[in-house]
């Protein structure tokens, strides 16, 4: 089974994030692997210990520290990391499906896992990009993956709590939602152990011309402004409610 | 006295009890070089003789249950005097006129008095013996104290649940019972001029039993030929805590309380039981299993199946079988299957109460952190909470998933600026912590120490985001790796810095910067703030203006600034200057208990039922107070950013709100001095 991982590089927010001209200020962000990532890392790692195989990671170096983000999967199991080389911070989904997909398609994959979604893109285009520059089916929402033989059984899940079991034909890319299992803890001397041993493989981003032309510009960014805020009317329940009725009043709803 | 037949067969019983004797203990020193290097000790001869001095008064066992200590005090010089008396025995059994009787008269030049006076200890240590022997007995076996049994949910070896070690218990027992009688018997039947005055407890038995030369001889063999019996017995049992205690004390921790032995390079940690350190291989024979560990562990309090007692019964068991049994595989077995469960594992706190109490210098509390690191290296599942709060850990340095940049932000909102001690030199680097730097919860006090060093006029400083957690309970959840990392994070900081000396607001920051930190090449001068603010009172920098007569307080002492580091007068200096009606609770000091926080507890996703540390705590302090006038406001004073959290939250869950609040002292010293929060304006709608 030849699983491989899309995985994104984005800016933490665990910090406001800093705004400079009409995008964020790349130069004061930490990057942090996408938490969906993770996930997808999980379960190809799982299917990897079930059925044998070999997982490759591969994302897209925006600033230069993927490094990182790719001993951490190798720490959690992954048999091959790859890295493509853009050092471009300001890349965005479009531009990071095309490269992943040129690198991709050599691989010879039986199933390609993306996160479902990131919080820079919440709409979760990263991995329906990636399976139609691949012509391959995608799936989303992903809950769990069986692999057995050619086909793999995926759940999918739904809003509500519904949940549906799919019969997926290899190869196709699923939008992983989160693995049946907590992604597990890769202890950092792992991590260091890989960092010392392990080889990164380079690959330049290649179809740049295709996605530099975009037909999407950011105009304007900015942190949100606060408009209001709840004002707490205080006293005795009498007291509020007095002065509830009068601000019904003053607004001329009562 | 014996006859030739009588001297032969005693003669081939002594070699063969020596020969087993000496394969039993050959056996147990083996096990115990197979453990892993343990740091190396200093000055072995002096800190042997050191213990030897504890053991002979008995030092170490007082630190809890009094009256039985007295007795295991009784017990000790009765089985020391008895070994001369043995010899004694022997040699009136081979040497044709040796007779101790009647001041040794038929020994030709005797020295009468000394031989009364070995004749009266012997004797009255006789009666101590069985009476000491006898409380024992019956505490095991008829009023079954509880403190000799484990909780249900503890994990057990099965030969221990079927009463392996109350055999043991019994076995001694009548042996030394029988032993003790048929020796005061042998004398007796000897007196055949009447009672000895230097003999009292004889001569009453002779005054029964007169005299009997048959009499002599059973009771001789009685007495000395059980001895070649139970002494290879001893080797295999609890009891090897008679030869290998004293030893252990006196090759117990030399390092700092606060400092953990550093894993081994390659497959760090443990997993079987060779994989602890020769020391802790030792501990289990030491053990005898009083269970004083078990009596002061916040876990097992707590209901959690945590014994730091069964965890070294277990090992002992899993060596008697693999080394005196015939199943070797048994260290095969992995020790969170055959010693100690998961579960136990990721509930100790490391309060470090257990080593503390420990008369004979174990630390169970060493292999639970051993265990731990290899459970991580293996990929064991670890709690959600614990998994998160390393994931933030290694991302943001800090466990709240926070920025770093958030970690100064406390500070910009002052009314005076905080230097950036890795910006401009500041004589002291105050090392914040991540719970006073994040939690919203603990920031106003940590806002309040910073108005008092300001005060104060302490030159102080904070790395903002250069600042990452400290580590210590990194290391003690037992990830090692991300210690390292954070202690090279904390070392590069304080590389950029110009300061004097670190002042901590965490007990946990202050123990792993005083005495790991030192290991990475880290040698500061650390305090912990309530010296710092003593030392501003003290020098009159700070004046106390209102005496808080008003308040009645208690304290309770932090594992890591009190237990660990001994920081026991700086608090209660304080309360005394602040002229508060000051309670000491019955757990104080060195026997403080803990709060539950410690060891990565407060990261844990899932909270266990029953009631909690803290809670109990809380409950403590009430009692304390009494139920007396309620004029004076009560309050629970902590010097722990962790403890503010964990007891104001028990004070809530106790339904005691409004009976008793907790204040950390930073709160108290600054209405003292008279410093108030500042009131900003209200922002306008």
């Amino acid at each position: 089974m030849n699983i491989v991982v899309a995985i994104k590089h984005i800016p933490s927010i665990a910090d406001d994030l800093p705004v400079k001209g009409n995008n964020v200020d790349f130069d004061s962000v930490d990057f942090v692997l996408n938490e969906w990532d993770e996930h997808s890392i999980e379960q190809a790692v799982l299917i990897k210990e079930s059925v044998g195989g070999t997982v490759t990671v591969i994302g897209v170096d925006l600033i230069g520290e993927l490094d990182n983000a790719l001993h951490l999967a190798l720490a959690k199991g992954a048999d091959k990391v790859v890295k493509i080389t853009a050092d471009d911070p300001a890349a965005d989904s479009h531009m990071q499906a095309k490269w992943l997909s040129e690198a991709i398609k050599g691989m010879g994959a039986n199933m390609v896992f993306a996160g479902v979604q990131a919080s820079n893109d919440l709409d979760g285009q990263i991995g329906p990009m990636i399976a139609a520059y691949l012509d391959m089916p995608y799936i989303g929402g992903v809950s769990s993956v069986e692999a057995n033989g050619d086909s793999a059984t995926v759940n999918k899940e739904f809003a509500g709590g519904a949940g549906a079991k799919y019969a997926v034909s290899m190869p196709f890319v699923a939008g992983v939602q989160s693995a049946p299992k907590p992604p597990r803890y890769a202890p950092v001397s792992k991590v260091r152990q890989m960092a010392q041993s392990a080889t990164v493989e380079k690959v330049a981003p290649s179809g740049d011309a295709d996605v530099r032309e975009r037909p999407l510009r950011i105009l304007k960014m900015a942190p949100p402004v606060v408009t209001g805020h709840a004002e707490m009317i205080e006293g005795s329940s009498k007291e509020v409610a007095a002065k509830i009725v009068e601000l019904l009043k003053s607004k001329g709803l009562a | 006295m014996l006859t030739t037949i009588e001297k032969i067969i005693f003669i081939v019983l002594a070699i063969t009890a020596a020969g087993f004797t000496f394969h039993g203990f050959k056996t147990i020193i083996d096990s115990i070089r197979k453990g892993r290097p343990a740091p190396e000790l200093k000055n072995i001869p002096a800190s042997l003789l050191n213990a030897g001095v504890k053991v002979l008064f008995q030092q170490t066992i007082f630190k809890a249950r009094k009256v039985l200590s007295a007795i295991h005090m009784g017990l000790f010089f009765g089985l020391i005097t008895y070994a001369i008396v043995n010899l004694m025995d022997v040699l009136e059994g081979l040497v044709p006129g040796f007779d101790l009787v009647y001041g040794g008269k038929h020994i030709p030049n005797a020295p009468t008095g000394l031989v009364n006076a070995f004749n009266l200890i012997a004797d009255v240590m006789s009666m101590f013996l069985l009476i000491a022997i006898t409380v024992f007995l019956v505490r095991r076996f008829i009023v079954k104290d509880k403190a000799l049994t484990y909780r249900d949910n503890v994990l057990l070896n099965p030969k221990v649940k079927a009463g392996g070690q109350a055999r043991d218990s019994l076995t001694v027992g009548v042996f030394v019972i029988m032993h003790v009688v048929a020796h005061v018997l042998s004398q007796a039947y000897r007196l055949t001029e009447g009672a000895d005055p230097f003999m009292p407890f004889a001569s009453f038995l002779n005054s029964i039993f007169g005299v009997s030369e048959t009499g002599v001889h059973v009771a001789w063999w009685v007495s000395i030929g059980w001895v070649m019996f139970i002494v290879p017995y001893l080797s295999r049992s609890k009891h090897t805590h008679f030869f290998m205690s004293p030893i252990n004390l006196g090759l117990a921790k030399q390092n700092p309380r606060g400092q953990l032995d550093t894993p081994a390079k390659v497959d760090p940690g443990a997993k079987f039981l060779h994989d602890l350190s020769w020391k802790r291989v030792l501990d289990s024979y030491a053990c005898v299993q009083c269970n004083r560990c078990q009596d002061v562990c916040p876990a097992n309090f707590y209901g959690r199946p945590l014994s730091p007692s069964a965890l070294e019964v277990n090992k002992r068991y899993l060596l008697k079988e693999a080394t005196f049994g015939s199943h070797p595989d048994r260290l095969l077995v992995p020790l969170t299957e055959s010693v100690i469960s998961p579960e136990a594992v990721w509930s100790c706190t490391t309060c470090y109460a257990c080593v503390r109490v420990c008369p004979v210098g174990n630390e169970p509390m060493a292999d639970i952190v051993d265990i731990r690191r290899r459970m991580l290296i293996d990929g064991y599942e670890i709690d959600s909470g614990v998994q998160n709060a390393l994931q933030s850990l290694a991302t943001n340095g800090n466990w709240m998933s926070k920025g770093k940049r958030l970690r100064g932000r406390w500070a910009k909102e002052m009314e005076f600026p905080v230097k950036n001690a890795t910006e401009e030199p500041v004589e002291h680097l105050w090392f914040v912590g991540d719970t006073a730097s994040f939690d919203e919860r603990v920031i106003p006090n940590t806002k309040m120490v910073a108005r008092l060093f300001n005060q104060g006029g302490l030159d102080f400083g904070i790395m903002y985001q250069n600042e990452s957690n400290s580590g210590n309970d990194v290391r003690r959840v037992g990830e090692e790796g991300l210690f390292e990392q954070l202690v090279e994070q904390n070392m590069a900081a304080f590389g950029k810095a110009q300061f004097k000396q670190i002042v901590t607001t965490d007990p946990h920051s202050f123990n792993t910067l005083k005495n790991e930190y030192p290991q990475f090449g880290g040698t500061f001068e650390v305090k912990h703030y309530t010296v710092t603010l003593l030392k501003l009172i003290e020098e009159g920098k700070l004046t106390i203006k209102n005496k808080l007569s008003n308040y009645k307080v208690t304290f309770h002492d932090p594992c890591y600034l009190g237990r660990y580091n001994g920081g026991f007068t700086a608090p209660r200096k304080l309360l005394e200057l602040l002229g508060v009606e000051f309670h000491e609770m019955p757990r104080n000091c060195e026997n403080s208990f803990c709060c539950g926080a410690g060891g990565g507890q407060i990261w844990m996703g899932k909270v266990a039922p029953g009631e909690r540390p803290a809670e109990n705590r809380i409950k403590e302090a009430l009692t304390t107070f009494g139920e007396g006038s309620n004029a004076k406001t009560q309050l629970f004073i902590v010097t722990c950013p962790k403890d503010m959290i964990m007891y104001s939250d028990a004070v809530k869950t106790t339904g005691n709100e409004g009976k008793i609040e907790v204040r950390d002292i930073i709160q108290l010293v600054a209405e003292a001095v008279g410093i108030e929060e500042p009131i900003h304006a209200p922002v306008a709608a």
